[in-house]
C-alpha cells in the first residue's frame, strides 16, 4: 500500500495497520524473512508489502535485493521461513493451490515451449488453468490479439522475434484472467515498440481490474506505470511511496534512477 | 484427467517436433536392430551356428564325391554349392571364390580317389585276411580330399567341418572295406576250408557257403541326440534376430532418457516449469502426462522394431522373429520396461542441473546398463562375476522377459519376477526424483 512518502517504517506498526485492512487488500506481506538453506544471510529481512486491488505495484532493487524470491513467494513457488503471504484475503502458505486458481506469472524468461505455436502454447497453459471448449478459443483469440499476434499464432515460438517471444509470454500469463499478475521484468531486452506495446497493455489491464507485482530495472517503466513502488535492497524495502512522492523526498531527485542510486549506491551488484 | 489429457497432448507434439530426438528414439534403435542382427548372422554362420554355403569341386565325378556330398548334405552343417554363375568350378576358381570371401570354405575332391579308395581298400581286406606276411603287391598312392578355409573362419567351426569330412570319410572307408570284406571272405573260407581239408570235403558244401553282406553304416548302435532346454516345443536355438530385436528394442526404450530427461531440463531452465507450478496443477499430473506420452511414443517404437524383426529382415536374409505364444505378456513387459526407463528420464532429468550433464551420463549409463545385460553380449558368455552384476541391470531384466516368451516358450507367469523388478524400478525412481524435486524446489530453483 502507498503510505505518505514514507521511508521503512518499524515493523510493529506496519503489523497492526495490515491486520485492521487485511481483507480490503490484494495482497498482503507481513514480516517476510526468507533465508536460504545453507546461507548465512537472510535473502528477505522482514519484507511488509501492501497492494490494493487494481493496483500496479513496482518491486525495484538491485541484483540480489530480494526482488525474484518475494515474487517466488508470493506466486507459491517458495516457502518463506517465516511471516505471512494474504493474497485476496487467502493465506498463499498455508493455502497455495488455492492462490494458483487466482495468480498468473510472467517470468523473466520466455516460459513457453519454443517448438509449439503461440496457439498451442496458450491452449496448453489455457486447459491446465481448466479453460475448456469455447471459453478457452474465445481467450486465446483475445490474449493474441490483446498483444498483436494473431496473425502470426500458428507459427513456433522459436521463429519469433525478442518482441514476439516477450509479448507471447504476457499472453500465457494473462490468458485466464488472473486477479493478481506478477511480472518479472517484462520487458527485458526487446524494440521500443513492443516494450511501449506491453506498457500500454498493462494499463489496459488494470482498467479491468488486474493487480500487478511489477518488477523492473528501468525506472522509466515503474514511473509510467505503477501507483506505488518499493524499492527493496538486501532483502528489505529502504523506500516506498508513489513514484512522484519518492522522486521529491528531500533533497529532491532529478528521477526514480536517481533515488534509486542513491538509496542502494553504485556498487555494482553481480 | 483434462489436465493430464492436455500435458500428454502437449509432449507428444514437443517429440514429434524434436527431430534429433525422433532419430534417437526410432532411427537409432532401428538400425542397430538391422546392423547388429545381420552382422552377427553373419559371425553365427562363421561359428557354425548356421547352415553354411561351401564350394564342392568333384574332380573324380565318381561315387565316392557323391557319398561325401550326400552325407554332408545330411549332416545339415552345410549347404553344398557346386556352380557359381551357372558354371562349374575348377580347383582354382573354388580357392579364389573363398580368398575373395565369397564361400567360407571349399572342398576339393581330387581326382581318382574312387579308384584309389576302392583299390587301397582291397589291398588292406586282402593283406588282413592272408595268414603269412607276403606282399600285397603294389603300394596304392593315396588321394586326400582338400579343404580350403577362409582366414576368418573360426576354430570352432573349423573343427567341426573337420571332424564331419573324417566322419564322412571314415564311413566311406569302413562302406568300402566292408563291400570288399563280403565279397572276399566266402572265397577266403572256400580256399581255407580246401586248403585244410583237401579232398574229403564235397564240392556241393564249398559251392554251399552263403554270401555276407556286412554293412555296417545302415543300423548304428548308438546316437546322440540333440533336445533344448526350453517349455514349449522351440526345435532350434535362439536366433540373432530373437536375441537381437528384443535386446536393441529395449536399448531403444532406455534412450527415451535422453530427449524426456533434456525436456525436463529445458522446462526447468527456460521457467516453463515455474509458470506451470504456479498453474492450478499439481507435479505428479504434469509428470503423469509426461509418462503417459513417452509409454505411447514408445510403444510405438517398441512395434516398429518388432516389424523390423518380422517383416523387413527376412527379406534380408535373417530368419523371422518368433515372439511365442502370449501377445498379452509381451505388451506387459514392454510397458514395464517402458515405465522403467521413463521413470529413469525423470529422475536423471530432475537430478542433472544442466542438459549436457543429462546427454552425457543418459547414454554412458545406458550402455553400461545394456552391456551388463546382455544387450550386446549373452550374459551366460560374461565371467562369473559379471554375471552377477548383470543382475542388477534394468534392461538384464527386460531382455530375460522377452527371451522367456520369444524363446523359452514362457508364458506371463513365467516372466512375473521380471515385471515386478521394472516396475519396481519405475517406482522408486519416481519417489527419488519426486524427494529430490520437492527438497530442490523448497530451496529455490
Amino acid at each position: 500500500m502507498c503510505q505518505p512518502e514514507s521511508l521503512k517504517m518499524p515493523i510493529t506498526e506496519k503489523t497492526e495497520k495490515y491486520d485492521e485492512s487485511i481483507k480490503e487488500k490484494a495482497l498482503v506481506l507481513k514480516d517476510l524473512i526468507k533465508i536460504y538453506k545453507g546461507s548465512s544471510d537472510p535473502a528477505l529481512s522482514g519484507l511488509d508489502i501492501s497492494v490494493n486491488y487494481g493496483e500496479i505495484f513496482g518491486l525495484l532493487g538491485p541484483n540480489g535485493a530480494g526482488k525474484t524470491t518475494a515474487i517466488s513467494i508470493m506466486s507459491t513457488l517458495l516457502r518463506p521461513t517465516s511471516g505471512s503471504v494474504i493474497i485476496c484475503g487467502i493465506d498463499a502458505v498455508k493455502q497455495p493451490n488455492r492462490i494458483k486458481k487466482l495468480i498468473g506469472l510472467v517470468p523473466q524468461d520466455i516460459a513457453l515451449y519454443a517448438n509449439l505455436t503461440v496457439r498451442e502454447n496458450l491452449r496448453y497453459f489455457g486447459r491446465i488453468c481448466g479453460l475448456k471448449g469455447q471459453v478457452l478459443k474465445d481467450r486465446i483469440a483475445e490474449c493474441l490479439e490483446m498483444v498483436g499476434l494473431e496473425k502470426t499464432a500458428d507459427q513456433r515460438i522459436f521463429k519469433f522475434s525478442g518482441g514476439m517471444k516477450r509479448r507471447a509470454n504476457l499472453a500465457a500469463g494473462i490468458l485466464h484472467k488472473p486477479r493478481i499478475l506478477f511480472l518479472d521484468e517484462p520487458t527485458v531486452g526487446i524494440d521500443a515498440q513492443s516494450r511501449n506495446m506491453i506498457l500500454e497493455k498493462l494499463s489496459l489491464l488494470k482498467e479491468t481490474g488486474t493487480t500487478m507485482i511489477y518488477t523492473t530495472h528501468y525506472m522509466g517503466e515503474a514511473e509510467q506505470l505503477c501507483a506505488c513502488v518499493a524499492i527493496i535492497d538486501e532483502g528489505h524495502i529502504v523506500a516506498e511511496g508513489s513514484p512522484k512522492q519518492l522522486i521529491n523526498r528531500p533533497p529532491g531527485h532529478a528521477g526514480l534512477k536517481d533515488l534509486f542510486l542513491a538509496l542502494t549506491g553504485k556498487r555494482l551488484r553481480d | 484427467m483434462y489436465k493430464t489429457g492436455a500435458t500428454v497432448i502437449k509432449e507428444l507434439l514437443l517429440v514429434s517436433r524434436d527431430r534429433a530426438g525422433m532419430l534417437v528414439l526410432f532411427l537409432m534403435p532401428a538400425l542397430l536392430v538391422l546392423v547388429i542382427t545381420l552382422v552377427q548372422e553373419n559371425i553365427m554362420k562363421t561359428m557354425g551356428d548356421k547352415s553354411t554355403r561351401i564350394l564342392l569341386v568333384d574332380k573324380d565325378g565318381k561315387s565316392l564325391g557323391q557319398t561325401v556330398e550326400k552325407r554332408l548334405l545330411e549332416s545339415g552343417l552345410v549347404e553344398i554349392v557346386k556352380k557359381i554363375d551357372g558354371k562349374k568350378v575348377d580347383e582354382k576358381e573354388a580357392v579364389e571364390a573363398v580368398i575373395d570371401g565369397n564361400f567360407q570354405l571349399c572342398i576339393i575332391i581330387p581326382e581318382g580317389i574312387t579308384k584309389s579308395v576302392k583299390a587301397k581298400a582291397r589291398q588292406v581286406v586282402t593283406k588282413s585276411l592272408s595268414v603269412d606276411d607276403t606282399p600285397a603287391g603294389k603300394e596304392i598312392q593315396r588321394h586326400d580330399i582338400a579343404v580350403y578355409f577362409d582366414p576368418t573362419v573360426l576354430g570352432g567351426f573349423r573343427s567341426a567341418i573337420l571332424n564331419s569330412l573324417k566322419l564322412v570319410t571314415v564311413s566311406i572307408e569302413i562302406d568300402e572295406k566292408m563291400k570288399i570284406l563280403s565279397e572276399l571272405l566266402p572265397e577266403h573260407i572256400n580256399m581255407t576250408i580246401r586248403k585244410e581239408m583237401g579232398s574229403f570235403v564235397p564240392d556241393n558244401l564249398i559251392k554251399d557257403i552263403p554270401g555276407i553282406k556286412l554293412d555296417f553304416n545302415s543300423d548304428p548302435l548308438l546316437k546322440v541326440k540333440e533336445n533344448q532346454a526350453s517349455r514349449d516345443a522351440f526345435e532350434k536355438t535362439p536366433t540373432s534376430v530373437q536375441q537381437n530385436v528384443p535386446a536393441w528394442a529395449l536399448f531403444g526404450i532406455f534412450f527415451i532418457v535422453v530427449p524426456m530427461a533434456g525436456g525436463l531440463i529445458k522446462e526447468r531452465h527456460d521457467e516453463t516449469l515455474l509458470r506451470l507450478l504456479t498453474m492450478p496443477v499439481s507435479y505428479i499430473t504434469l509428470i503423469t502426462g509426461k509418462v503417459v506420452a513417452y509409454v505411447f511414443v514408445c510403444l510405438i517404437q517398441f512395434g516398429f522394431i518388432l516389424l523390423i524383426g518380422k517383416f523387413l529382415l527376412p527379406l534380408l536374409g535373417s530368419p523371422m522373429l518368433k515372439m511365442g505364444s502370449d501377445p498379452i505378456a509381451v505388451i506387459i513387459i514392454a510397458i514395464s520396461a517402458i515405465l522403467a526407463a521413463t521413470g529413469y528420464g525423470i529422475l536423471l532429468g530432475t537430478v542433472a542441473r544442466t542438459y549436457e550433464q543429462a546427454s552425457m551420463f543418459g547414454p554412458i549409463s545406458i550402455v553400461i546398463a545394456a552391456a551388463l545385460g546382455g544387450i550386446m553380449v549373452p550374459v551366460y558368455a560374461m565371467p562369473k562375476i559379471m554375471q552377477e552384476i548383470s543382475v542388477l541391470s534394468p534392461l538384464a531384466w527386460g531382455l530375460d522377459a522377452f527371451l522367456d516368451i520369444f524363446v523359452r516358450g514362457g508364458n506371463i507367469t513365467t516372466v512375473l519376477q521380471e515385471v515386478f523388478l521394472l516396475l519396481s524400478f519405475f517406482i522408486i525412481t519416481m519417489l527419488l526424483s519426486s524427494v529430490y524435486f520437492f527438497r530442490r524446489t523448497r530451496n529455490g530453483f
